[in-house]
């Protein structure tokens, strides 16, 4: 019989040191090489690699307190249902949400908005309102509500980026009018790494009385966020991104908000009591889950949670800042490689095309070096037209990435450009 | 059928590791730059959908038999190209339709990823459809 390991010491609160080193050991994956070169992993936007601390609280829950959870009567489903219940307040307090009935636990950020479409725009929106988003938004945050605009009629505005990806406030407000009901916006560009000033964008949204999301697929993993300072009424993010599992995401909504939301799915868990002639809904958040939820994902993103939060949000975007001044002063400095996304204030996001080479041929020749990187259009094609470009190599940092890291990206931009030269 | 240039990269590829195919895939794509693309031939008529790069394939028929080039914006894929349109020109319609997957694989090997694997087998498809050789969809 193989030992069930013992969930790990999460490192200590507090640490004051940030020392990249000791973060790493924390990664298994990041030991490993690849065509015998070590792992650079810089495509964490996508998704970013997990601590010990998540593999084992997957292994744990499967291993030692798997049940359906909100069902049974036995000790199982109770350790199961409390596990992942807890996460809920986990979720509450990384948001500074004012509780654990705010959380929706979905599957990803697009279902997270998806939801929000689907329930709280169909029942409240109607023909000639207005949605207002940005030329930065991911395709999650624009195609659900094409969706819902040719169910409805409603209008979908788009606020402009400026040349250097920065968000502009003026012009955004420019299109706020009586009409708009929404404005979704994501957090940080997943492409220019530009952080919108979201608790701004909230203020102005409320003067026209409109209801505010917030993707905080890239946001939620910079830099310490609070939905009560900002005001919004959602925010949804991932947990995959988050050095969580695949499979499970959050959506935030303020109490009066999810109250006057319709399910937006039927089945288990989300009622209170079923008749042919008539079922009552349960209370949120349950409303909103129907059916098994992905319960030992969304443990194993309390125990990603618990891992950021030891660490501190604040330490974290501190590292991240310092990763991107140094990506900035080298990739600079290597000719012919332009920036996509020069924002004053920026995520560790690195977006950049080099003159004459293909970013497919960038990012193979990287690949073949260890480093990863994403390529194309990263899921936003009406910002790559905005920029007048088809697709950029974006290299993306985590909490775990060092400065030679992105010295080797350099020093590997140039290598592809003496290959291809 | 006259395999010799498809023969001649397989074996090529055969004989280098990982390391040196992806740089052998490189020169392919610089050896081609002697042969220019035409110019008019790179608009939609002739574009390859479903690709991450843009790729652009032309056919001509000479004595019945199918003769392609192609071209790409991304070297990687250019290289690729390259290989596909010289081993398999010059093939009859009958012959290009025996073309199957496990001619592609050879041409294909550990250093190029599954994404591009799927790539070479659209290439494939392609090339036969331009050539009314899909096996299935033949005249008779
Ligand atoms: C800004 C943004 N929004 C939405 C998404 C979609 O995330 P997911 O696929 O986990 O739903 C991503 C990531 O791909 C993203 O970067």
């Amino acid at each position: 019989m193989t030992a069930i390991p013992a969930i790990r010491e999460m490192p200590a609160r507090g640490r004051n040191t940030y020392d990249p080193a000791v973060v790493r050991a924390d990664f298994p994956i990041l030991s490993r090489t690849v065509y015998n070169k070590p792992l650079r992993f810089l495509d964490n936007g996508a998704s970013a690699q997990k601590p010990q601390s998540v593999l084992d609280a997957l292994q744990n829950s499967y291993a030692r307190e798997y049940a359906n959870v909100h069902r049974g009567a036995h000790f199982l489903s109770g350790a199961a249902t409390e596990a992942y219940e807890g996460v809920r307040e986990k979720a509450a307090g990384l948001l500074n949400a004012p509780g654990p009935d705010t959380i929706v636990f979905t599957k990803n950020v697009t279902e997270s908005i998806n939801l929000v479409a689907c329930s709280w725009a169909e029942a409240h929106l109607s023909a000639g309102d207005e949605i207002v988003i940005t030329e930065m938004e991911h395709h999650a945050n624009i195609v659900p509500w094409q969706l819902l605009r040719d169910r409805k009629g409603v209008v979908l505005r788009v606020a402009p980026v400026e040349d250097d990806g920065s968000f502009d406030l003026d012009r955004f407000a420019a299109l706020l009018t009586e009409r708009t009901k929404l404005v979704s916006v994501t957090h940080v560009s997943n492409v220019l790494g530009t952080v919108v000033p979201v608790a701004e964008v909230t203020r102005l949204a409320k003067t026209v009385g409109a209801c505010v999301l917030i993707d905080g697929a890239q946001g939620i993993v910079h830099q310490p966020v609070d939905v009560q300072a900002i005001g919004c009424d959602f925010y949804a993010f991932t947990g995959h991104k988050l050095y969580g599992p695949t499979g499970v995401g959050i959506l935030y909504g303020r109490s009066d908000r999810l109250e006057a939301m319709p399910p937006w799915q039927g089945g288990g868990d989300m009622i209170d009591s079923v008749s042919f002639e008539q079922t009552v809904y349960a209370e949120p958040p349950m409303r909103f889950e129907a059916g098994t939820p992905p319960f030992v994902q969304a443990i194993g993103l309390g125990a990603a949670i618990d891992y950021v939060q030891a660490l501190g949000m604040e330490a974290i975007g501190a590292h991240e800042h310092a990763l991107r001044a140094h990506a900035f002063d080298v990739l600079r400095d290597v000719p012919g490689v332009r920036l996509i996304g020069e924002a004053p204030d920026k995520a560790a996001i690195m977006s950049f095309v080099v003159d004459g080479l293909h970013s497919l041929d960038v990012g193979a020749i990287l690949d073949r070096q260890g480093i990863a990187v994403r390529v194309g259009h990263h899921c936003a094609q009406p910002l790559m037209a905005r920029m007048g470009i088809e697709s950029t190599v974006r290299a993306s940092m985590a909490l775990y990435n060092t400065a030679e890291e992105i010295d080797a990206l350099a020093a590997g931009i140039r290598h592809a450009q003496k290959l291809l030269g | 059928m006259d395999l010799s240039v498809y023969e001649d990269y397989a074996e090529t590829l055969e004989a280098l590791d990982d390391e040196m195919r992806f740089e052998y895939l490189l020169d392919i794509a610089k050896k081609k730059r002697g042969e220019p693309f035409p110019e008019e031939a790179m608009g939609d008529a002739h574009l390859m959908h479903g690709c991450m790069s843009r790729v652009w394939i032309i056919h001509d028929i000479a004595d019945d038999r199918h003769y392609f080039r192609g071209h790409s914006d991304a070297a990687i894929v250019k290289g690729l190209v390259a290989m596909m349109t010289d081993s398999f020109s010059g093939l009859t319609t009958a012959e290009l339709a025996q073309i199957t997957l496990d001619h592609v694989r050879r041409l294909n090997l550990g250093a190029l990823t599954t994404q591009r694997q799927v790539g070479m087998m659209a290439m494939l498809k392609h090339i036969q459809k331009l050539a009314g050789a899909r096996p299935g969809i033949q005249a008779a």
